[in-house]
């Protein structure tokens, strides 16, 4: 690569690493109170610290980053598959699968009563809206990979994703129909939330990351490779359906991970990769998991400006990730436009 | 450089309703043929099939003996470099990075480049004449500066046979003689080299000319032989007339009527 | 000859007797409605609205409700109409009402409306709307005194149950959560006025309105003396990061409500003291803290 590309890369890594480094410090000092260091420094040395700080701060300041970090990922995965800069992770039924999950499990609990077992109700109980969530984000895609007959023909799989897509969606609203309680959860569910997230979270979600990036990241030549052409990357040799299937494994498990345990976040995927291209263009192996870092400072920083706005209250972290990616998507538009 | 034959039998494709290919038998050697015909005829489909990029409905494609669908992909792509007619431009590769795609079947998916890959790398781009950008991206050239990249990428696999589809679109005339002297010189290093062209005259400068139409082959032979120059009349609806120009051989457009 | 002589008082007459049995009421959207008799053929498209139509007496004059409706147990066999997002015109039309309830920002309104029907819009969010809304239903409905009978019947049982709380408990400060997100009950909403009444106080200061949707840092920090929510969410409580600290949870002052009777307390109707006297049992049978 030239001496201009290399200094690039080297850059935004850096500044990703700093970025990072800032928005943990700055996500330590938002809290009820609005973002105020004075805050901080009065906890610091009060009896709370390891409480407030500790147990409600930390956790979810890395919780957000890291969640931001897996949508990243699997948003570069996504635009990388279908070659289309308009792909976010949710494409191959993911959410909608998550959703309905979340929605059985929700409806389940409010038809206590009429006609569950006992032993059932107390199983769903134990696997909790989390797992429900993680679960169901992995059939939606398996849904999708059955339909699309497998990762064959990158357009019919597309199709499948949005038919399962709006398939799913379908049935989540006839179970909200007949128990409209939980109605409810599901759209806190999908309005996305960083609220609650705790050590065992984060834990959960650094493996989901530990798994799905170097699987990721081994599997990024194949990208630069279909950017030739599906037919020229079949002529060099590369068994196209195994390793695009595991890209899929690998963007499935980064979206189920994530969804499970923040709800539906929307245009992080989206936004990152589009990020990394603009201040350095690179293979996929280096924007794989640039975007990944560039998707954790974004979600990082809608999160801490959720928190902070307008305090104690806080506006829900899906609005904020809209309004920051929906502008940048804006301004490139115009920019487009003037060009 | 260990000679490669690939042998075609009976090949039947059927794209849609239409028989792109009708029970075609070829045999390919070393030095370099050109696959000529008008519209349709099934040139691109036959390529295809002989890359093992496409469904048979019947007939095999034989790589030094052994069937295609038997041989492992990699292997495969290690023997024949294929270069398709339309190039994809997704992505924000170099056109470095572009060619060094071009050793994935040496290298795979996860092995690191060696110094030997470098220089292989670095003679495609010199031989097409597009060393001096390479660190600009794809979607900055034109198209014909495209072109030269992608001949590149087929070239950096140093494979025995290159398959190549209309390798010649887009390019200007000194960079189509220079197309022209590159596979010559290929062919005489011992490689087998394929082309689809639909410049005619060009085609002429190839050892073995093959004439298809209609998705089946109606003549083969070496490129100074009458019956292939009468054919080739015959197949273009006597709209060219081959002659010799010089040491050469050339189509000529028949105007006059 | 004799007709025409008759004519000017059959009319006077005709127009006293309209003006007997002809009411005009404004509802919360400041429409007029004119109701020439009142109204026997109700539909009722809020839970609040149906309990006050049958705390009222005039349950028998309901004809469908929404589907949310389940009290009193009479009105469960009523036919469902949807909720107020998704009514089912047809139905509600193939009723033939004289009268439909509704709150506001509903787009069935506008709909029922321009097919003839008269809808009456209340808004029920603190206690002045709720007396209002039963003062004005039972305008309509023809009973204008029986409104202040539940009226009174809701005061004297919010005094009781302001007499049950106990002394150590009177003045604590409580976090009411009405959904797990985390939104709270702030004082300002009727859940907020009730604990008021009760001589209980908030965490949520009146400055965030009425349901804030809050940091869950600042229930942690706020550490309320009192928790009050659904049982399943207080025995779900611990598990969020930072809570297991919350005093309350530790010496367990707290209240879980099973799903029926936190049903009643979120609804702004008829049944508010009944809902105080729950809350108050609930405070009155907290375990004295060690």
């Amino acid at each position: 690569m030239s001496e201009h590309d290399a200094r690039r890369r080297a850059q935004l890594a850096w500044s990703l690493l700093l970025l990072s480094a800032v928005l943990w410090a700055a996500g330590l000092a938002a809290g009820s109170e609005g973002w105020s260091p004075r805050d901080l420094t009065a906890l610091l040395q009060g009896s709370d610290a390891a409480l407030i700080v500790g147990e409600i701060r930390a956790p979810r300041t890395l919780g957000a980053w890291l969640v931001g970090a897996l949508l990243g990922l699997a948003g570069a995965v996504a635009q990388g598959l279908f070659r289309n800069p308009l792909a976010d992770p949710y494409l191959l039924g993911s959410a909608s699968g998550a959703s309905l999950g979340v929605v059985l499990v929700l409806a389940a609990a409010a038809l206590t009563g009429q006609g569950m077992s006992m032993a059932t109700l107390d199983a769903l109980q134990r696997v909790g809206l989390v797992g429900a969530a993680f679960v169901g984000a992995l059939l939606g895609v398996g849904l999708t990979l059955l339909m699309g007959r497998g990762t064959q023909h990158t357009l019919r799989l597309l199709l499948a994703g949005v038919v399962v897509g709006v398939m799913l969606s379908a049935v989540g609203d006839l179970v909200t129909t007949s128990a409209p309680e939980a109605l409810r959860g599901k759209q806190a569910f999908l309005l996305g939330s960083t609220g609650f997230l705790s050590w065992g979270s984060c834990a959960v979600l650094a493996s989901g990351l530990l798994l799905a990036a170097p699987l990721a990241w081994r599997l990024s030549r194949l990208l630069d490779a279909l950017s030739l052409g599906e037919d020229s990357a079949r002529s060099l040799g590369l068994a196209l359906p195994r390793a695009r299937l595991a890209l899929i494994v690998a963007m499935a498990l980064a979206t189920g991970v994530a969804v499970s345990q923040a709800g539906l976040i929307g245009f992080v995927g989206l936004v990152a990769p589009h990020l990394v291209r603009r201040f350095a263009p690179s293979p996929h192996g280096y924007s794989l998991l640039a975007s990944a870092g560039m998707g954790g400072c974004l979600l990082l920083l809608s999160d801490v400006l959720a928190r902070s706005l307008l305090a104690p209250v806080e506006v829900p972290v899906g609005v904020l990730t809209a309004v920051l990616g929906g502008s940048y998507l804006l301004w490139l538009l115009h920019r487009r436009g003037l060009a | 450089m260990s000679a490669v034959s690939l042998l075609a039998q009976s090949l039947s494709v059927c794209l849609g309703r239409t028989q792109a290919l009708a029970g075609v038998t070829l045999e390919l050697r070393p030095g370099w043929t050109a696959i000529v015909g008008p519209n349709g005829a099934g040139k691109s489909t036959l390529l295809r099939a002989l890359a093992g990029l496409q469904t048979l409905q019947a007939g095999r494609v034989l790589l030094n003996g052994v069937a295609l669908t038997e041989t492992s992909p990699r292997m495969q792509a290690a023997q024949m470099a294929w270069l398709s007619q339309q190039g994809e431009t997704s992505g924000d590769l170099t056109v470095r990075e572009v060619v060094h795609l071009g050793r994935l079947p040496h290298v795979g998916l996860w092995g690191s480049a060696t110094s030997q890959d470098e220089v292989v790398v670095q003679n495609a781009m010199l031989q097409t004449e597009c060393a001096a950008w390479q660190h600009r991206r794809l979607h900055e050239l034109s198209g014909g500066e495209r072109q030269r990249v992608w001949l590149a990428r087929a070239l950096a696999v140093d494979a025995p046979m290159l398959l190549l589809d209309e390798p010649t679109t887009h390019l200007d005339p000194p960079h189509q003689v220079a197309l022209v002297r590159l596979l010559k010189r290929l062919a005489q290093q011992g490689r087998t080299v394929v082309s689809v062209l639909h410049d005619v005259s060009l085609a002429l400068q190839a050892d073995r000319l093959v004439v298809m139409k209609a998705g089946r082959i109606t003549h083969e032979g070496p490129h100074d032989d009458p019956a292939l120059h009468l054919e080739l009349s015959a197949v273009f609806d006597d709209a060219v007339r081959v002659e010799r120009l010089r040491e050469r051989w050339i189509a000529v457009p028949v105007l006059d009527h | 000859m004799s007709w025409r002589r008759c004519a000017p008082a059959v009319v006077a007459l005709c127009l006293h007797a309209a003006a007997w049995s002809q009411t005009t009421l404004r509802d919360d959207r400041g429409t007029a409605l004119v109701l020439v008799a009142p109204p026997q053929r109700i539909v009722s498209l809020l839970p609040s609205l149906t309990e006050s139509v049958c705390a009222l007496g005039a349950c028998a004059r309901l004809v469908g409700t929404d589907q949310f409706s389940n009290w009193p147990v009479s009105v469960l066999k009523l036919p469902k109409l949807g909720g107020l997002d998704d009514a089912q015109v047809e139905r509600i039309v193939a009723l033939k009402p004289d009268l439909v309830l509704a709150a506001t920002s509903a787009r069935v309104i506008d709909r029922l409306q321009g097919l003839g029907v008269k809808v009456m819009v209340l808004e029920s969010r603190n206690h002045a709307d709720v007396k209002r809304s039963l003062n004005l239903l039972a305008q309509a409905l023809g009973t204008p005194r029986e409104a202040d009978a539940v009226w009174s019947k809701i005061e004297i049982d919010i005094t009781a149950a302001a007499a049950q709380v106990p002394a150590r408990v009177r003045g604590q400060r409580v976090y009411f959560e009405a959904d797990a997100t985390p939104y709270a009950a702030g004082a300002s909403s009727f859940i907020g006025e009730n604990l008021t009444r009760l001589g209980m106080a908030n965490v949520v200061p009146e400055a965030l309105g009425p349901f804030p949707k809050l940091s869950p840092e600042f229930v942690v920090r706020a550490q309320p003396e009192v928790v009050m929510a659904t049982a399943r969410s207080v025995s779900d409580m611990p598990q969020r990061p930072g809570w297991s600290a919350l005093r309350a949870l530790k010496r367990r002052q707290t209240c879980g409500f099973e799903p029926a009777s936190y049903e009643m307390l979120i609804r702004p109707g008829p049944r508010m003291g009944e809902a105080a006297l729950v809350l108050a049992d609930c405070l009155a049978h907290l375990p004295p803290p060690r």
